[in-house]
């Protein structure tokens, strides 16, 4: 009997204390918002699991040294879909403003991260700007100079300009025979729009191509007959594509049935993606998109295989979302964050975040160094990637 | 000029895809007096079970898939039916256009579930280029469709004019409690008239997406709004109208793509429904009424 009552008082004992460390166990929270519903649902989804995966894994090599010298567990809140769509997007950064987050990665969209960024604080301590103080991190909305909007805003996306500005030189060196681009460009998407206006077409000029012009549709067209045609009648040798994977492939797919073939297709950076291998494989032969990821490191590949056990696909825009989890845990331990729960703590570490962030030079990337840019942008490595037997490969690799 | 008159032969040519949605949405307003907003979004649905069903036979053809989506269509417009329309109040005009908004929404959202949003990659029917008359282009599988819709036409016509079931049908239409009062179960006439309208859709599902070469959610908004654009047009109820009114919209979209640009064509289109509603809200094949 008395054996007995000691067992049990030891049980207890031990419940006790694991409920006690439990208690104990310090986190810092964080959140991810983006698309997870309609045409771009995948993008979320990837985003989703590399976080996860990548919180994992901080989570599986001691998780964050705090400012007392402890170390806390990294959470993640729910991903939370924002449709891509800006009140949406702007609601979800509402209300995680009222939570413990002390940082968000998001958004997917160019549309939602603008006025997302536009109603965060625009400049630091400004007394007069009642904007919210709450430090973003974007991974995917990839639109040309949008972190400039805030100083709160900060990106971890490929730079549009300097890797077409490389593809066109490249090509240039590689195949001299190409003369002229054409564009055609999904005119209603931010995204598709400002990548063929204000970089492909400009870093084409600059690289010595003639542009002889543009054919446009919308993101839900079906009916690209007409397109085609004036492709067809500008007879390209590089036909430039500034649109997503749906248009995309009914552009190709139209091209096929009127037998248009430029010399060359170039695509845009967020086509190099599966989703354009389940849609049009065969007509996607040979396109080429300069991308800021492939496994072609060792913590690339690694990178890609843990966000693969979460039902994820690694590409430029996941991968991202993997970095960028990494670099808030370098932030907030260099910051020297509490991890305290209450809202003045809280806020203060959301500072000191943003300090941390702004602060950066270089990042570390799945493909090398990132750099970071006075304007809140990143600089990143990249590669050419093209399309063979369905599926992406690394064509050209600088590094 | 050759510019012009290609642009309008394209256009004429995929708007046989509108007729053949117009058609399934109009033979519900005529039978039931009922807007069905599910229409397309169902079609696209059928279809992409259909490519489903394909993949699961090792080597099926295209037409296996059309037959698959064909399949499924009816099985999904009669659940359209006891969905929307049989356990909701069928006289509550609003509760049975609301269900199939509603109903657009959720096979929409489970397309994008399935398809996490992605294209997909679907058979071509005709695997040729296109046909070529001096300079002009024609594509062969808008052509098929166009004969598709011809036949589905002619099918629709012959089941209500030539069949029992037919008769029914128009009685029910015209009179549905004389109708019943003849011993005409009203119940069957609609559920098989909505079976009839989704084996339509699932071939009109899958020869859209055939004709587009890819299956994807960004297909069902459009096509919902250009079939009801077609029914209105076309005149409520009128297949022949709908058929017509789908080549005409086709047409005139490249028109004013051609002289207005692609950011323009579809207000364009728009600005053509509010002209027919208010001159002539009965359509093409409306008699010569007032809108009242």
């Amino acid at each position: 009997m008395k054996r007995m009552a000691l067992a049990v008082a030891a049980a207890l004992a031990s419940i006790g204390f694991a409920g006690n460390t439990l208690a104990q166990e310090k986190t810092v929270s964080i959140a991810a918002f983006g698309v997870k519903s309609g045409v771009l649902r995948l993008f979320g989804l990837n985003s989703e699991a590399a976080i996860n995966a990548a919180v994992e894994e901080v989570n599986r090599s001691g998780g964050v040294k705090l400012a007392d010298g402890s170390k806390a567990k990294m959470v993640v809140q729910p991903y939370l879909d924002d449709r891509c769509n800006a009140e949406e997007g702007i609601a979800v950064v509402r209300r995680l403003v009222g939570t413990d987050a002390l940082v968000a990665i998001g958004p997917t969209c160019s549309n939602v991260a603008e006025p997302l960024y536009g109603i965060l604080q625009k400049k630091v301590d400004d007394p007069k700007d009642t904007g919210l103080q709450f430090p973003i991190l974007t991974d995917v909305a990839i639109k040309v100079g949008l972190a400039q909007i805030s100083e709160w805003s900060f990106r971890n996306v490929p730079n549009e300009n300097t890797m077409y500005s490389s593809l066109y030189y490249w090509l240039k060196t590689t195949r001299p025979e190409l003369k002229t681009v054409y564009g055609g460009v999904e005119e209603d998407f931010a995204h598709s729009r400002a990548s063929w206006h204000v970089v492909m077409k400009e870093r084409a000029n600059a690289n010595g191509y003639t542009v002889l012009g543009e054919s446009k549709w919308l993101l839900n067209d079906t009916n690209f007959s007409t397109q085609v045609r004036e492709i067809k009648k500008a007879n390209p040798d590089i036909l430039s594509i500034a649109a997503h994977p749906f248009t995309t492939c009914g552009l190709l797919k139209e091209m096929e049935r009127q037998g248009v073939k430029p010399k060359l297709i170039v695509g845009l950076t967020s086509t190099s993606s599966q989703e354009t291998m389940q849609g049009c494989p065969k007509q996607a032969e040979g396109m080429i998109i300069p991308s800021s990821f492939a496994p072609v490191s060792k913590e690339a590949k690694f990178a890609s295989e843990q966000t693969a056990k979460k039902k994820g696909a690694a590409d430029l825009h996941s991968m991202a979302a993997w970095e960028n989890v990494f670099i808030l845990k370098e932030v907030m331990e260099q910051a020297k964050i509490s991890g305290k729960t209450d809202p003045a703590s809280v806020q203060a570490d959301r500072r000191k975040i943003r300090d941390g962030l702004a602060a950066l030079k270089t990042t570390k990337g799945l493909l090398g160094t990132n750099k970071r840019t006075a304007d809140r942008e990143a600089d990143k490595p990249y590669v050419f990637v093209h399309a063979k037997g369905g599926n992406w490969q690394v064509l050209y690799n600088p590094l | 000029m050759f510019d012009f008159l290609q642009a309008v032969v394209d256009g004429i040519l995929f708007g046989t895809t509108y007729s053949l949605i117009g058609i399934g949405f109009t033979l519900v307003f005529g039978v039931m007096h009922k807007i069905n907003m599910s229409y397309a979004s169902v079609s696209i649905g059928a279809a992409y079970a259909g490519l489903l069903a394909g993949s699961l036979i090792p080597g099926a053809s295209a037409w296996v898939v059309f037959g698959f989506a064909l399949a499924f269509g009816g099985v999904f417009g009669y659940l359209v039916y006891i969905i929307c329309f049989h356990l909701i109040p069928i006289r509550n005009e609003n509760a049975t256009l609301m269900s199939t908004v509603g109903m657009l929404l959720l096979v929409d959202e489970l397309i994008t579930h399935f398809t996490t949003g992605s294209p997909q990659n679907y058979p071509s029917m005709v695997e040729m280029q296109n046909l070529q008359f001096g300079e002009m282009s024609v594509r062969p599988d808008l052509i098929v469709v166009f004969m598709v819709s011809v036949v589905s036409m002619a099918a629709m016509l012959a089941l209500l004019y030539r069949t029992r079931l037919g008769l029914a049908t128009r009685a029910v239409a015209q009179q549905p409690v004389a109708a019943q009062l003849c011993g005409i179960r009203v119940v069957r006439v609609n559920a098989i008239t909505f079976i009839v309208t989704g084996l339509l859709g699932g071939i009109a599902g899958a020869l859209v997406c055939s004709a587009v070469g890819t299956l994807s959610i960004l297909i069902t908004g459009p096509l919902t709004v250009k079939g009801l654009i077609v029914t209105v047009i076309g005149g409520l109820g009128s297949v022949p109208g709908a058929i017509i009114a789908g080549l005409m919209i086709g047409g005139l979209e490249n028109i004013f793509q051609h002289f207005r640009g692609v950011t323009e064509r579809d207000l364009y289109v728009m600005l053509l429904l509010f002209a027919f509603l208010i001159f002539r809200p009965g359509g093409i094949f409306a008699a010569g009424r007032g809108r009242d």
